[in-house]
């Protein structure tokens, strides 16, 4: 007698395809060993938007009586695995539907792991990862993130990867074989066998200790309850904003203090405020306005409602005047502006290093991974660097 | 009589209000060009305006879970009525202000809908409101091209072959939404002369787009615009070429920029240069290449969408905006 759950934590709409593979797969597959399961997308996180952090449920059981039962709750409050399909979600995420930002091993049980695709080493992915006060494991899946949109489908084998490296890591959800066999059903290509069993060799799994990871208290507001809610739903409007940190000149808009969208961001610009034109392009053009006017004229983008969108670097007219850099180089959300005036040397020293990650990710493959560029182009990329993590 | 704001035109980027009445904090995707829609819209109406929204992305994603990102009020409106909510709005202004309830004072109202909730759902009730010239509002159709909110349904705004959850493309059948779009600004002015201001924009052109709103303002009456909005989701492209794809649909003549303003119709920017025969159109190909709804298209598809646009600028009656042709087929102009 036993209910496992897996949950897959993912960025909304570039990987809703992958993870409801994954799901699916996982149930059907539990279908071969007597058993049964649902797969099911959280209801909190529909209407799905790009970048937004979201979760896909796996849950399987000996019976269906048993299933009913897990059911009858909203959604798992635990689970066995959690999978991680973009590793800088690592740092906790502020889905659409909540306030504030959860660890993304809240709900991993004790002894459960969470289960990333990740290039990054071991120990800057727990130096993300919120502290838990039970031990649980890390397993890594060396490869890239796969990102692609809501119509075209990067079938790069990310999925039967880390279905392989479920079967080692949690192997009472369900057996390898029985995720081989339910592969070989779904796909005419028999190389996805092959990466399903050669994840499930190579995967990492290493211990986390309780006290491990970043420390920080995720923030979090008091929800006000319908006892507190205005009548006809009034919601406080937000205030008009003034100068730039409270000064009188330039402009610092006044923000949605509840929602702040940062866990969205898998890159954000950097700037260089000494090749800047202030043409103003980034600051009109940004969705977000997340950029504050300075006094002199020059934008400096606000990291806790910047979404990385990368439009700002699109209509930048100055080369390598805004640069979208990955957001797993980053350790918190400070201003660069101030950075700036405080150390200009120090500044441009690190924007060069900064602009070189970003240039050699661009190198790295065919480029960033950040949604559907170009007919074709998802079928080349492959191509080029063989299905992830073919070495 | 309430009166209409007086905003002066902003001459460049740089003279652009430094205020931001729609700030950052929503729940709308990466690079999503309708929040950049609304941020410019109320940039350019100011801190005296009350925005009404019908549902749909623009509103799901703006006031959910009891917070905003909106500065000025705003009220929700149901689906299809944006044009009856912005008539009980302004008559209800109006009435405050002959009764010397509120002072009489210009107070911007932009009703705002989707291309489902205006093209689709609350085309009546936009029509009804075109004809009330007692009442000063600007409607504004922000228009994804979608249903995009519930996950990219067709609307009757959708573009033709596009890939939808009602359209997805088959084996048997390629091309499932065999309807062309519906052309909104020229349907609502021809039918509606007495309105003062109507238009089509894309807020990829920012100062553009800011004139036409107040514009639209500007005018005693009912306005309407038309937006064009590229929509990351829907169309399946990288979130970081919202403001370019605005662009080259305009550069590709799908998209074509114009005012009518009290019954005389300009074309703007690279439209207009495109009329004049000063600037070569790109090929569609350009603009459908770069989005993942168009990824199941074969050349004979594209072939047919550019000769549809070909059509429009080289036989309508006025380019983009009228198809009208006489007996022969020829063009009348």
């Amino acid at each position: 007698m036993a209910v496992t759950a897996v949950e897959v934590v993912y960025r909304g709409i570039f990987q809703k395809s992958l993870s409801r593979n994954i799901c699916r797969t996982i149930v059907l597959a539990a279908r071969k060993e007597g058993k049964i399961g649902t797969a099911f997308g959280r209801y909190g996180d529909s209407p799905e938007r790009n970048g937004i952090p979201a979760k896909y449920f796996a849950i399987v059981a000996d019976d269906p009586t048993e299933l009913e039962e897990t059911l009858a709750a909203y959604e798992p409050k635990e689970v066995a695995v959690t999978i991680v399909v973009d590793d800088t979600l690592c740092k906790g995420v502020e889905s659409w539907a909540w306030y504030g930002l959860q660890p993304i091993n809240e709900l991993t049980v004790e002894g459960g792991t969470v289960l990333v695709t990740s290039i990054q080493p071991e120990e800057d992915l727990v130096k993300d990862m919120h502290v838990k006060d039970v031990p649980y494991n890390l397993s890594i899946i060396k490869g890239a993130k796969s990102f692609s949109g809501l119509w075209v489908y990067k079938d790069d084998h990310t999925d039967v990867r880390i279905l392989g490296a479920l079967a080692k890591v949690c192997p009472n959800l369900v057996g390898l074989e029985a995720y081989v066999d339910t592969i070989a059903e779904q796909s005419d290509d028999e190389l996805k066998a092959h990466s399903a069993r050669r994840a499930y060799d190579r995967v990492s799994v290493s211990p986390v200790e309780p006290g491990q990871g970043n420390p920080e208290e995720p923030f979090s507001f008091d929800k006000p309850g319908w006892t507190k809610m205005g009548e006809a739903i009034v919601i406080p409007g937000i205030e008009v904003g003034g100068g730039f940190r409270g000064g009188e000149g330039g402009y610092q808009p006044v923000r949605n203090d509840v929602f702040k969208k940062f866990s969205t961001r898998t890159m954000r610009p950097v700037i260089n405020f000494e090749t800047c034109t202030k043409c103003t392009l980034c600051w009109l053009q940004c969705p977000d306005s997340c950029f504050d006017v300075t006094p002199e004229g020059l934008y400096d983008s606000d990291m806790e409602s910047c979404c990385g969108c990368g439009v700002c670097e699109d209509v930048c007219p100055v080369p390598d005047c805004v640069t979208m850099v990955n957001e797993e180089v980053f350790d918190d959300n400070s201003s660069q502006h101030d950075h700036w005036k405080r150390d200009r040397d120090g500044y441009m020293k690190w924007l060069d290093e900064m602009i070189v990650v970003a240039k050699s990710e661009k190198e790295v493959g065919a480029g960033r991974s950040h949604g559907f560029r170009e007919w074709g182009e998802y079928q080349k990329q492959i191509e080029m660097t063989g299905v992830a993590g073919d070495d | 009589m309430t009166l209409t704001s007086t905003l002066p035109m902003i001459r460049g980027v740089h003279n652009s209000p430094l205020e931001e009445y729609f700030t950052s904090g929503h729940r709308t995707c990466q690079g999503c060009e309708s929040a950049l829609v609304m941020k410019l819209m109320v940039k350019a109406s100011g801190p005296r305006t009350i925005v009404l929204g019908s549902t749909g992305c623009m509103y799901v994603a703006n006031t959910t879970y009891y917070s905003t990102p909106w500065v000025v009020p705003w009220m929700h409106t149901q689906l299809g009525s944006a044009g009856s909510a912005a008539v009980g709005t302004a008559a209800g202004l109006k009435a405050l202000m002959n009764k010397n309830k509120i002072k009489d004072e210009p107070i911007n109202i932009i009703s705002f809908c989707g291309d489902g909730g205006g093209a689709d759902m609350g085309l009546s009730a936009i029509s009804a409101a075109l004809t009330h010239m007692a009442y000063n509002h600007l409607i504004l159709m922000y228009d994804n091209e979608s249903y995009a909110n519930t996950d990219i349904q067709v609307s009757g705004s959708s573009p033709w072959g596009a890939n939808s959850t009602f359209s997805p493309p088959g084996k048997l059948h390629r091309i499932m939404n065999q309807r062309w779009k519906k052309n909104m600004a020229p349907m609502l002015a021809v039918g509606h002369p007495g309105v003062k201001y109507i238009a089509t924009a894309c807020a990829s052109y920012a100062v553009d787009f800011m004139n036409k709103i107040r514009k639209g303002l500007k005018y005693s009456g009912p306005a309407f615009i038309h937006s064009y909005d590229p929509c990351p989701k829907g169309w399946d492209y990288d979130p970081m070429y919202s403001h370019e794809l605005g662009m080259l649909a305009v550069e590709a003549g799908i998209w074509v920029q114009y005012e009518i303003e009290e019954g005389k119709l300009v074309l703007n920017g690279p439209s207009r240069m495109i009329a004049q025969g000063r600037r070569q159109r790109k090929p569609v190909v350009e603009f459908l290449k770069r989005q993942g709804r168009f990824a199941h298209f074969v050349d004979e598809d594209v072939d047919y969408y550019q000769s549809r646009i070909d059509e429009m600028w080289e036989k309508w009656w006025l380019p983009g905006v009228i198809p009208l042709f006489n007996e022969a087929g020829e063009p009348k102009g």
